[in-house]
């Protein structure tokens, strides 16, 4: 193939990508417009596209595998050292090839809608194919006049590449971005449906019914990836434990935040009607901020651990959305009439408020993420000052937000759908109050001799009456927590027993009950089933309220204790690879009973084409109750001495079994109905087809593999990697402060707070620091000394005063103002709420009939 | 293996590509095409009647629950059953052209097969 050239023909085949979507495009448009034997061409179209895109990448895969060092992308991202399985994760290692993937996955997802789309939704199809093109032609025209993965280097070509960064060369690599990219590209295909029902006005339930699935397909994707980064951070020894807060990653928890509002405001629209505007105002901010996210990553514009180098593609960004912007309102305001209500919330109590509410808080966080991610810029362009605004600050306000949240999550189950009486609500409240109170109790009474005290140490973020309350909050924020927890799982447990008993009193068996209600309730009991696995994360982030870590120096055969632990450092042990040497160093977890209690080898790994950046491996071992997490600092070769820095981090396995939880509920309620086996097997006997079940059940193989593929990784190497090669120290909750509010100022670490930061600058300066604090210098005034020195943006918090307080006042105002918004558009629809009668009533006989037809359709319902 | 997969989805490419531009350049009808479209129109009141449906059995279920009491079941199963009426009823008399042509259809074909 080399002889084909393959800088040139890789991008002949991106053009060829640009002009099949224009055609196909162009074809679709024709069919919507009155020309339905266009349908037909416009579906050929797409295959010919999505297959052209699968060449490109083939041919991008196939010049790693040679290594092609002609291409300036095969150059950066491999050498000739690395292993074929990571030359292939290079394709996404950097900006330009992670476009082409990115147009790849969305090939993927259009390929398999619109042979889904086959004999369905005619109308909307053309439209559908045509956004999709859309989206397509626009990574095309990226790929081709900014970021060509194909482009090669102007004078001489090198013999060997610079090697992908050791940091992504992990099984990691392999998983989490194709997972999250699946989740962001996912959400075009429901959107596209949203655009093909805004096109043609066929807004009832129609488009919402199609693009259920696809929704719940991206949702799910999403929630899958976002974890998947949580544990390939936690591994990740210096960014942060599983989440920092990053832009990056604030970038993906957005979209998550506005497509889980949807995911339950939808429900609304398909039961009752109403919201029609809200669910198209939801979906198209969904993908809109997939778009803004990928913007706000690839331009460079914020600083971030993850950010690809700042670039020209920026501007290509701010055009897409603009017209974005332009292309939704419009069509919104054209069919705002057709967007009308059928119907009207009738009651405040139900099932509907509480959906209203949830997205509420969820739209709420969005909106304090969005504006403390681009706080920076804005101060920026607003007064020319840079700040930064670090994780101490998310922390403090989400958390309060985040358990409003998980109380709606318990709360809604036990709310009846459009009307519920107050003595129906307190008497289905009881039991998970009780529940809630008495884990309360047991915390309070007990919390502090099991090591989880009902109330932590207060930490302010800032020195005013708002970092007070803040700080007491979050001291508090523990023991509401886990009430919280237990409450919902209450409430959940109670909705299956509930429905058993409904089921058992017909004279089912109990087990018999509990299949019979799922499967004829899976999205409902899937979506519970959900909301336990978040009540499992919530769990595990409530655990980091009792992080305990302490660092020493060893030499072979010495221990240290720390916790309920012992750890004994047994000996150094050397391996090599043709990639890299390892260091290990052997070390036994050993229990109070004195018995050994597992073993770990934490490490430094040097590679061969980055030698000067040695990588720490971050050995864990994970049990319910707690991870003890070990960090080799430094080794002695000669003597052997090592220093090692041990955390125990409890409830943190919670969080992965969440996620599972969450994954198996997603899956649930994704599932299709005995009905639309049924309705598949009689559309097509015997060959294959898309269709719901083969899209599920893709879905659960895909992600089977993948936690097969996780295991197995984890099995072989349970380290990871960071550049970061010194260690933290903290003495006291002082210092932990007042570090966690100052950024590293090297100039060469990702400006990670020096509580975090371990390379060896803010080792000084922590030095520096608890000279000045021995000396008897107030906190405030060293906060403010290291903000003269360095700029506003030394400082992981900005202050609570003049334009910086806008940075919580504005969303909190903004959720104000919504609450307030919410409750009086829920009464003006309560007194506009009517009876609607029909023509059928008049007639006895005929109104007979019709029951007499319900109730057999019901019973058809019921058995299917 | 990258080559023979990046043959394989060129030939598909192409090929998918000349079918496209084939039917493109003809202006038949494709079999099924209308019969999709005259269907579509009905999808909509079929959705609404499995959405009613699924709305009357769960109410019924958080009535047997202890959720909703007997006044407040009542008086929205009541509500639900009408709409339910009228989208039966509307169903039946959209039915009424399908069934026409249903009829011509099979009309045609008996004279075409004599």
């Amino acid at each position: 193939m080399l002889s084909l050239d393959i800088p040139f023909f890789g991008t002949l085949v991106l053009c060829l990508v640009l002009i099949s979507a224009s055609y196909t495009m162009a074809v679709s448009i024709g069919a919507g417009r009155g020309r339905p034997h266009l349908l037909p061409a416009a579906r050929w179209g797409t295959y010919a596209t999505c297959a052209l895109v699968l060449v490109a990448v083939l041919v991008l895969a196939y010049a790693f595998q040679v290594h092609d060092f002609r291409i300036r992308y095969v150059a950066r991202y491999s050498d000739r050292s690395m292993p074929w399985w990571y030359l292939v994760t290079s394709l996404w290692g950097g900006q330009d090839g992670s476009l082409l993937w990115w147009a790849f996955l969305l090939s993927g997802y259009t390929f398999v809608a619109v042979r889904w789309l086959r004999g369905r939704y005619s109308e909307l199809q053309p439209w559908v194919i045509a956004t999709l093109m859309s989206i397509l032609i626009f990574f095309a025209v990226l790929m081709l006049f900014a970021a060509n993965p194909f482009a090669t280097y102007i004078r001489t070509t090198p013999g060997d590449g610079e090697g992908l960064n050791p940091l992504l060369q992990n099984y990691w690599m392999a998983i989490h971005p194709p997972t999250l990219y699946m989740g962001f590209v996912g959400w075009s295909v429901p959107f596209a449906i949203l655009v093909a029902a805004l096109i043609t006005g066929r807004l009832g339930n129609e488009w919402v019914r199609a693009a259920r699935l696809w929704s719940m397909i991206a949702w799910t994707f999403l929630s899958i990836g976002l974890l998947l980064g949580c544990l390939w951070s936690y591994e990740e020894l210096g960014w942060g434990g599983y989440w920092a807060w990053d832009p990056v990653e604030n970038a993906s928890f957005m979209p998550w935040l506005v497509g889980t509002a949807y995911l339950h405001s939808v429900l609304i629209q398909e039961r009752r009607q109403m919201m029609k505007v809200w669910n198209v105002f939801l979906l198209s901010l969904t993908f809109f901020l997939t778009i803004f996210g990928t913007f706000l990553t690839r331009s460079g514009l914020i600083a971030s651990v993850h950010s690809f180098a700042r670039s020209d593609i920026g501007q290509y960004f701010v055009w897409y959305m603009a017209f974005l912007l332009i292309a939704i309102a419009a069509l919104m305001i054209w069919r705002l009439p057709k967007l009308k209500a059928d119907n009207e919330i009738e009651s405040l109590v139900s099932r509907e408020f509480a959906f209203l509410l949830n997205n509420w808080v969820l739209l709420g966080m969005m909106v304090f993420v969005l504006i403390a991610t681009t706080f920076p810029l804005l101060s920026q362009w607003m007064r020319g000052e840079e700040v930064t605004v670090g994780p101490g600050f998310y922390n403090k306000w989400m958390v309060p937000l985040g358990i409003v949240l998980l109380f709606l999550a318990g709360l809604g189950p036990l709310v009846a759908w459009r009307k519920a009486t107050g003595s129906k609500l307190l008497r289905a409240m009881a039991f998970p109050v009780a529940v809630g109170l008495g884990v309360a109790l047991l915390q309070v009474l007990f919390g502090t001799r099991f090591g989880f005290p009902a109330v932590v140490e207060p930490t302010e973020i800032y020195d005013t009456a708002t970092g007070t309350v803040l700080a007491w909050m979050s001291a508090v924020a523990p023991v509401v927590s886990f009430a919280t927890c237990a409450f919902v799982l209450a409430s959940v447990g109670q909705e299956f027993w509930r429905g058993m008993r409904v089921r058992m009193r017909k004279g089912e068996a109990a087990a018999t009950a509990l299949a019979n209600l799922v499967s004829k309730g899976r999205r409902r009991y899937g979506g519970y089933i959900v909301h336990v696995g978040i009540v499992f994360m919530f769990i595990g982030f409530t655990g980091a309220a009792y992080d305990v870590e302490q660092e020493r120096a060893l030499r072979p055969g010495e221990s240290m204790a720390i916790g309920r632990h012992t750890v004994r450092y047994d000996q150094p042990r050397m391996e090599t690879d043709p990639n890299k040497r390892m260091i290990f160093t052997d070390m036994t977890i050993i229990d109070k009973a004195g018995n050994e209690d597992g073993q770990v080898a934490p490490a430094k790994f040097i590679y061969r084409t980055h030698p000067q950046m040695p990588t720490t491996e971050v050995a864990i071992r994970s049990r319910p109750i707690e991870d003890v997490y070990v960090i080799m600092s430094t080794v002695d070769p000669s003597t052997q001495r090592g220093t090692f820095r041990i955390i125990i981090r409890p409830l943190v396995a919670w969080i992965w079994l969440g996620g599972i939880v969450l994954l198996f509920g997603a899956l649930l309620g994704m599932w299709p109905t005995g009905r639309e086996l049924l309705r598949e097997e009689a559309a097509s006997p015997r060959r294959f087809r898309f269709s719901p079940v083969t899209a599920v059940v893709g879905l659960a193989i895909l992600i089977a593999t993948m936690l097969a593929w996780v295991g197995v990784a984890s099995a072989q190497n349970d380290s990871s990697s960071t550049l970061h090669a010194g260690s933290v120290v903290i003495n006291d909750p002082v210092e932990r402060q007042l570090f966690g509010r100052l950024l590293c100022q090297c100039g060469d670490c990702a400006r990670l707070p020096l509580d975090t930061c371990a390379c060896g600058w803010a080792d000084d300066k922590r030095i520096e620091i608890r000279e000045q604090l021995a000396a008897g210098v107030e906190p405030t005034k060293i906060q403010e000394s290291y903000r003269a020195q360095y700029g506003a943006a030394a400082l992981a918090i900005p202050s609570d005063e003049g334009l910086d307080r806008a940075l919580w006042a504005v969303p909190i105002a903004a959720m104000a103002f919504a609450v307030g918004f919410i409750v009086l558009l829920g009464r003006r629809w309560q007194r506009r709420g009517a009876v609607s009668s029909t023509s059928i009533d008049s007639d006895p006989d005929e109104k007979l009939e019709y029951d007499s037809r319900l109730d057999s359709e019901l019973e058809r319902l019921e058995e299917s | 293996m990258f080559v023979v997969g990046a043959a394989l989805a060129l030939v598909a490419a192409l090929v998918s590509l000349w079918l496209s531009l084939s039917l493109a350049l003809s202006d038949e009808l494709v079999a099924g095409a209308r019969a999709q479209l005259t269907t579509d129109a009905r999808l909509g009141l079929l959705t609404e009647k499995e959405n009613l449906l699924q709305e009357i059995r769960d109410i019924a279920f958080e009535h047997d629950a202890g959720k909703l009491s007997d006044a407040d079941y009542n008086e929205i199963n009541a509500k639900l059953r009408a709409q339910a009426r009228h989208v039966l009823h509307e169903l039946d008399v959209g039915a009424g052209p399908f069934r026409d042509e249903a009829e011509a259809l099979i009309a045609e074909r008996l004279s075409d097969e004599g």
